[in-house]
C-alpha cells in the first residue's frame, strides 16, 4: 500500500464539514480517479493527503508511514516525495518554462544554491528530460505566460515529474481546459502512470474522462465515499446517486 | 472523536442567535455615537457659535468642570434618545424603528450637525470677502505677482545648483531607503507572518513602529534631524530616507499580501522551505511592483524635498525660503518657475517608465 486514509475527518474553521470519516486505501501502480458534485470535498481530500490543509482527525499513512502529525523537515521530505497538479496551473507567470520546472527539484536543493539560481549540470538535463516526457522541449526558454493553457499544465506536470513523485496528485487538471486539451493533458498522465509506475490520484468531473482512464473510482457525496469500485461498474442507478436524481450524463469526446 | 459545539445548534437558530447579538453591539455603537453627536452639537453651539461668533472673545473661557457635566448631560440625553430607538446613530446602525418619528429626527438632526459643523468651519477659518478684495491687499498682490513673471535670471546658476541637490537628495533618499524596505516588507506582510503567535507579535509591533512614523510628515521629521544633525542637505535626507521606509514597505507589504496564493502552495508542495518558498514564489510576483512603487517614490521625494528646503532641509527650497524672507520677488519668481518645471518632467518620466515596466 503506498497511500491509506483512514477516518479522516475535516472541519473548516467556518464550521463546514467537508469530509466524515473517509478511509480507503491505494495500491502502487493505480490511477485512482476521485469524482462527486462540486463542494462534495475532493479537493478538501487531495490537500488533507500532501498537508496542504490539517485534517481535523483521522489518519495518513503514506509508504506505512503515519504522516498525518508530522512538521517541519520531516514533512517537506514527505512533500518532495508526493507530486500534486492545480487545476489553475499555478506557474510562476514571469519566470521562463524551465525555471518553472526546476522549481519541483527545490525540495532535494539546498536553500544557497537555490537562491543563486546556479544548478548543477545534471539539474538541467533532468528538467529537460522532464519537459522532453510531456513534449514541451523546445519552449524551455520562453515565459510561462506565454503559452496556451494545455502547454502551461503540461509544465506543471514536467513541474511536478522533477520531484521524481512515488504519488502524483492531481486536483482538476482538465476542468479549466477544452475537451481536445483535456484529453491530450491525460494521456500524459496516463504515460507517467504506466511508463515510470507513478501511482495517480486524480479528481475529474467528466466521467467519459474517468471511464477512459481510471483503473478505480472513489465517489465521494457530501464529504463520505459513497461508491468505491471499477470505472466500467458505474451504470445508471450509480450514476444517479452520486450525482442526484436529476442528473444527465453528457458526452463529451 | 470531533468536537464541534456548534454543529449541534440548527443553522436556522444559529443564525437567529448571531442577529441578536449583533443588533446588541449595533446599539452599543448606537449609543455611543449618539453621545457623540449630542456633545458634539453643545461644544460647537456653545464655544464657536455662542463665545465666538455672539460675544467675540479673544480668549475662551475653559473649564473642567463645565466640560465635564456638559459630557455627563450629553451621556444622559445620548442614552435616552437612542433607546427610543427613533436616533440619528440607530437609523445610521440600521436598528431605528421603521416610524415617521425616526425619518425625521434622522433629517432635521442630520441636516443640523451639517449646518453648525459648516457655520463654526466659517467663524474658525475666520473667511472674510472683505479682505480678500481690500484695495490694500489687492495693491500688494499685483505687485508680488508682476514681479514673479518677470523673474531674474541672474541667479540662474545657484538656483540650478540647488535644484540639483535637491534631485539628489531625493534620489539617495529613495535609493538607501531600498534594501531596508525590501527587509521590513516581508515581516510586515500579513499571510506570511499570520502562522505563528511569535511573527505574528513581530509582525503587529512592526506595523505600529510604521504607522507611527509615517503618520509623522518628512516636514517635521526634517525640523527633528535638522537639530539632531545639523542644517543641511543630510537632515533632509535622513528625513525622507525614514519616511520612505515607513510608507513604501507599507505599500511592498500590501502588494506580498495580494500576490496569487495558487503559486505559493504549488512550490510549498514540493517540499521547498520557507525561504525557497518566499524567493521562487513570492518574490517573482513582487518585483514589478515594487520597482514601480519605487519610482514612483522618488518623483514624490523631488517634491517633498523642496518642501523640506523651507525648513532647513538643504537645496532649492532653502534658497527659496532666502530670498522670500528679503522679500526679493524676482528671484522667487524664478525659482519657483525652475520647481514647477522640474516636477513636471519628473512627473512625466517616472510616469512613462512606470508605464514601460508594466
Ligand atoms: N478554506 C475553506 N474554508 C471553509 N470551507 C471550505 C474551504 N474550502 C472548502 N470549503 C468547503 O468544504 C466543502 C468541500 O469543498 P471542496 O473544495 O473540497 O469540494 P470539491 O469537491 O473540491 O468541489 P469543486 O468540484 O467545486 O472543486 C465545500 O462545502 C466548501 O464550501
Ligand atoms: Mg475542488
Amino acid at each position: 500500500m503506498i497511500l491509506e486514509i483512514k477516518n479522516l475527518h475535516k472541519i473548516y474553521d467556518n464550521g463546514t464539514h467537508a469530509l466524515k470519516g473517509v478511509s480507503f486505501s491505494v495500491k502502487e501502480g493505480e490511477f485512482l480517479v476521485v469524482i462527486g458534485l462540486s463542494g462534495s470535498g475532493k479537493s478538501t481530500l487531495l490537500r488533507s493527503i500532501n498537508r496542504l490543509i490539517e485534517p481535523t482527525s483521522g489518519n495518513v499513512f503514506f509508504l506505512g508511514k503515519d504522516i498525518t502529525h508530522i512538521k517541519g523537515e520531516e514533512l517537506r521530505k514527505v512533500k518532495t516525495q508526493i507530486g500534486m497538479v492545480f487545476q489553475q496551473f499555478n506557474l510562476i507567470k514571469r519566470r521562463s518554462v524551465l525555471s518553472n520546472v526546476i522549481n519541483g527539484k527545490l525540495g532535494s536543493l539546498g536553500t544557497f544554491e537555490s537562491i543563486i539560481e546556479k544548478y548543477s549540470d545534471g539539474v538541467y538535463q533532468e528538467a529537460y528530460k522532464c519537459l522532453e516526457t510531456v513534449g514541451i522541449f523546445d519552449k524551455a526558454k520562453v515565459r510561462a505566460d506565454s503559452l496556451s493553457g494545455g502547454q502551461q499544465q503540461r509544465v506543471a506536470i514536467a513541474r511536478s515529474l522533477m520531484q521524481n513523485p512515488k504519488l502524483l496528485l492531481a486536483d482538476e487538471p482538465v476542468a479549466s481546459l477544452d475537451p481536445a486539451t483535456s484529453n491530450s493533458v491525460m494521456q500524459y498522465f496516463e504515460k507517467i502512470n504506466k511508463e515510470l509506475g507513478t501511482t495517480v490520484i486524480c479528481n475529474l468531473h467528466f466521467l467519459s474522462l474517468v471511464r477512459r482512464y481510471a483503473s478505480r473510482v472513489i465517489a465521494l457525496k457530501a464529504g463520505e465515499i459513497v461508491y468505491q469500485g471499477l470505472p466500467s461498474d458505474i451504470d445508471e442507478t450509480w450514476f444517479k446517486t452520486i450525482y442526484g436524481e436529476e442528473a444527465e450524463e453528457v458526452e463529451i469526446r | 472523536m470531533i468536537e464541534n459545539p456548534e454543529l449541534e445548534l440548527h443553522p436556522q437558530q444559529l443564525i437567529e442567535k448571531n442577529k441578536k447579538l449583533e443588533d446588541k453591539f449595533n446599539f452599543i455603537k448606537a449609543v455611543m455615537l449618539d453621545i457623540f453627536f449630542v456633545y458634539y452639537s453643545i461644544l460647537v453651539l456653545q464655544r464657536a457659535i455662542y463665545y465666538k461668533f455672539f460675544l467675540d472673545l479673544r480668549e475662551l473661557p475653559f473649564s473642567w468642570l463645565q466640560v465635564t457635566v456638559l459630557f455627563a448631560v450629553s451621556v444622559v440625553i445620548g442614552i435616552s434618545w437612542a433607546s427610543t430607538r427613533t436616533s440619528l446613530s440607530c437609523r445610521l446602525f440600521g436598528i431605528a424603528k421603521d416610524n415617521r418619528v425616526s425619518k425625521w429626527t434622522t433629517e432635521i438632526f442630520g441636516w443640523f450637525l451639517f449646518d453648525i459643523t459648516f457655520i463654526a468651519g466659517w467663524i474658525v477659518t475666520k473667511i472674510s470677502i472683505v479682505s480678500l478684495f481690500s484695495p490694500e491687499g489687492l495693491n500688494g498682490a499685483e505687485r508680488l505677482f508682476s514681479a514673479l513673471f518677470q523673474p531674474n535670471f541672474g541667479i540662474f546658476d545657484d538656483a540650478l545648483f540647488a535644484m540639483i541637490e535637491t534631485i539628489y537628495i531625493a534620489l539617495v533618499a529613495t535609493l538607501i531607503s531600498i534594501p531596508p524596505t525590501l527587509l521590513i516588507s516581508f515581516f510586515t506582510a500579513r499571510n506570511l507572518m499570520k502562522e505563528n503567535k511569535l511573527s505574528f507579535t513581530v509582525y503587529y509591533i512592526l506595523r505600529i513602529i510604521l504607522n507611527f512614523i509615517r503618520s509623522i510628515e518628512p516636514l517635521i521629521w526634517a525640523i527633528i534631524f535638522s537639530v539632531w544633525v545639523g542644517i543641511g542637505p543630510f537632515a533632509g535626507m535622513i528625513a525622507l530616507l525614514v519616511h520612505t521606509i515607513a510608507s513604501n514597505a507599507k505599500l511592498y507589504s500590501e502588494a506580498i499580501e495580494s500576490i496569487e496564493q495558487g503559486p505559493v502552495e504549488a512550490i510549498s508542495a514540493t517540499g521547498a522551505d520557507r525561504v525557497q518558498v518566499v524567493w521562487h514564489a513570492v518574490v517573482p510576483q513582487i518585483v514589478l511592483p515594487f520597482l514601480s512603487f519605487t519610482i514612483y517614490r522618488w518623483d514624490i521625494n523631488v517634491r517633498m524635498a523642496t518642501i523640506i528646503g523651507l525648513v532647513g532641509g538643504g537645496g532649492i527650497g532653502t534658497m527659496l525660503m532666502q530670498y522670500q524672507g528679503l522679500a526679493r520677488w524676482r528671484e522667487v519668481g524664478l525659482i519657483v518657475i525652475m520647481i514647477a518645471f522640474v516636477v513636471w518632467v519628473m512627473d512625466y518620466i517616472s510616469a512613462k517608465i512606470r508605464e514601460a515596466i508594466y
